[in-house]
């Protein structure tokens, strides 16, 4: 279609794909430090146990890793729509009604969003200027701290573009859905679900009652 | 000060924000964004834009970087990583091996390798998914009726989240800061208990209705022992759980990891893709993500919360009130059936526990049974209508079972469920016993008797 060319080609869908790489990436860092956290732990009972000399500071160093998991991934877990929401009255709506309240969750999250990155990046500064350290290795603490107003920084993007996104579709409804989520019956998310775990070898089946 | 009420009634302050948290998630709001946005609000009204943004502030990163909650992380690869591994067509081999000949044995089978399954996997929908691929074609094949295979799938789905290793549990158990070792043993005996009350009901319903989910026999010794190997990884991952928990040789964390690499090695060796290794750790990294905001943003509006007196009001009340502890713990529990069936099982829990939790406490309910019951309750939640996720679950797997035989084929087990709730509340021992036994004054009273 026509229409959807030139949907392709607009500038907010280009900086919708442009950016995923980035909130990709973010999140696969995030998935590398899970895979860390598991060889630490199983080196830390095999140190320990064996060879009783556990790793010094393992508590600190996991504390200071939690971030990475924490938040890194947080872009991306928006832009595929999967923070835990009520779908109660989104899932019944449709069209103009549907995308304002879009853009209303959208707005608030920026706001919110937009204040934890500021004050957070206050909490990494004083961490950083303090010299702060973790108080039993004695494991600086900045970095793990600087992982918040970054990974909060990558969210607001992910969240202004879903809001402009939203806005978009109030002003032109007939329009083609960009960079939103597009809210999901329950037979749709089962779908999800049975993707996440099965991956693309699952059998495209679409579910009853659904054309 | 936003509205003008300040200090002066941090009560009134606080009923405002809450009516505003509800509205906010009503309308679709993300409850992370929900939550925080709220506690924020509520905080510069108390204290000044300048302390209260500080606070906040700090917050995500202080209470993410807690050891307590980096075992989540570690349950969660292992759910997503057991997955991939395929461990449940042995699972499902051999349940079938052992208890085929059992009246309604094969959907007896699917009940016990789905709680075999669940200990090394703590979601329930995703069981569903994978159980309605390998349980539900042996039943049809067997002429069982085919409400009653696609009903034990999404039931037994359920019992992912009671069964260690749970990530529900834990966060249950930071939030209202108990042990999460206790919690987590304290799901295992309730798990197994659901499973047996599952397949009791089946063997009635099977010996009332010959035909409909007849018996496979004719196994020898010899085969169902073969069988053991092929499940011995699930066995060694729940010993390594169990027995750090009780024997302390480990942390919670370390035991996950350890149990997560016994599960990778498995998946290695067993020619799992590096794509779907990817996969899976980028599932995690995923669904932690999800938690930990969850966490964080329910502590902002939890911050705010002690400020303004509301939980102390409503325990209060609560325990002001002229009826029994029991009534009390049941209309909270029906509550929660409700709540349900809106939202999911862990925001539920999270939105709903600061306000609670003390009141429970204040009636005089022991901690560790609440967390295990409430949980129990979300479950419920996922096979009943009407969102029932687990129902879809296996209908968009079997697009062949409609949607309304898989609803029926579940009315079976959600009277188990209530037979389960009600002996949960009858006999609180169920959940207690495990928890709180001693097992070292056990084990040198056994060394004592022997000797």
């Amino acid at each position: 279609m026509e229409h959807d060319i030139e949907a392709e080609r607009s500038l907010l869908a280009r900086l919708h794909r442009g950016f995923m790489p980035i909130e990709d990436f973010a999140n696969l860092a995030a998935a590398a430090a899970i895979m860390l956290l598991m060889v630490l732990g199983v080196l830390q009972i095999v140190l320990r146990t064996v060879f009783n000399t556990p790793i010094n500071g393992y508590i600190d160093l996991v504390e200071l890793s939690m971030a990475s998991m924490a938040f890194l991934g947080a872009a991306y877990t928006q832009r595929l729509g999967s923070h835990i929401r009520m779908e109660l009255l989104v899932s019944r709506l449709s069209g103009r009604a549907l995308w304002l309240l879009e853009a209303i969750g959208a707005a608030i999250a920026m706001f919110v969003i937009a204040v934890l990155i500021y004050h957070s990046y206050g909490h990494f500064l004083r961490a950083y200027t303090l010299g702060d350290t973790t108080i039993d290795a004695e494991y600086v603490t900045w970095p793990s701290k600087l992982l918040v107003p970054i990974a909060f920084s990558i969210w607001w993007i992910r969240l202004a573009l879903q809001c402009i996104g939203a806005l978009r579709l109030v002003l032109f409804p007939d329009a083609t859905p960009i960079a939103v989520v597009v809210a999901k019956d329950v037979a749709e998310q089962a779908q999800d679900e049975i993707h996440e775990v099965m991956g693309d070898d699952a059998e495209p089946a679409r579910p009853e009652g659904k054309s | 000060m936003i509205i003008g009420i300040g200090m002066s009634d941090p009560f009134l302050v606080g009923v405002i924000t809450l009516c505003m948290l509800l509205g906010l998630i009503f309308i679709g709001v993300r409850v992370v964004f929900a939550a925080a946005v709220v506690g924020l609000l509520g905080l510069v009204e108390l204290r000044g834009w300048g302390p209260a943004a500080g606070i906040v502030g700090t917050i995500p990163h202080s209470k993410s970087s807690t050891y307590a909650l980096s075992v989540l992380p570690m349950f969660i690869f292992i759910g997503f990583l057991a997955f991939h591994a395929g461990m449940t067509q042995q699972l499902f081999d051999a349940a079938r091996k052992w208890l085929g000949w059992l009246p309604g044995g094969l959907a007896v089978a699917t009940v016990f390798a789905t709680a075999g399954f669940a200990a090394v996997s703590g979601a329930s929908t995703a069981t569903a998914a994978v159980f309605s691929r390998v349980a539900i074609p042996e039943m049809l094949k067997h002429g069982y009726d085919r409400r009653m295979a696609a009903g034990v799938v999404a039931s037994a789905g359920t019992l992912a989240t009671l069964i260690p290793p749970s990530a529900i549990l834990v966060i249950y158990a930071i939030i209202v800061e108990q042990s999460v070792g206790k919690l987590l043993l304290a799901g295992f005996l309730p798990g197994i208990f659901s499973a047996v009350v599952y397949a009791g009901i089946i063997v009635v319903w099977a010996m009332m209705k010959p035909g409909s989910a007849p018996s496979v026999k004719g196994f020898t010794w010899g085969e169902r022992v073969r069988t053991l190997p092929g499940i011995s990884p699930i066995i060694l991952v729940v010993v390594i759980i169990m027995s750090a928990i009780y024997g302390g040789w480990a942390t919670p964390t370390e035991a996950g990891a350890l149990g997560a690499f016994v599960v990778f090695v498995l998946a290695l060796v067993r020619g799992t893709p590096l794509k779907s290794i990817k996969n899976s750790l980028m599932e995690s990294a995923k669904l932690t993500v999800m938690i930990f905001s969850l966490i964080w943003g329910v502590l902002i509006f939890v911050r705010f919360l002690g400020f303004s007196g509301i939980p102390g009001a409503f325990t209060e009340w609560i325990v002001g009130l002229d009826m029994q502890p029991m009534t009390i713990m049941i209309c909270i529990l029906l509550g929660y059936a409700v709540l349900g069936m809106f939202m999911d099982a862990i925001g539920m829990l999270l939105l709903t526990l600061p306000v609670v939790y003390p009141a429970v406490i204040a009636l005089g309910f022991d901690p560790i049974w609440f967390g295990i019951i409430a949980v129990k309750m979300a479950e419920i939640c996922l096979i009943t209508p009407p969102i029932g996720l687990n129902c879809f679950v296996v209908n968009g797997v079997r697009p062949d079972i409609p949607l309304g035989q898989v609803f029926r084929g579940v009315a079976l087990f959600f009277i188990a469920d209530v037979i389960t709730i009600a002996a949960l509340l009858m006999f609180p021992e169920i959940v207690t016993w495990l928890p709180n036994f001693d097992f070292e004054a056990w084990w040198s009273g056994l060394w004592a008797a022997a000797l």
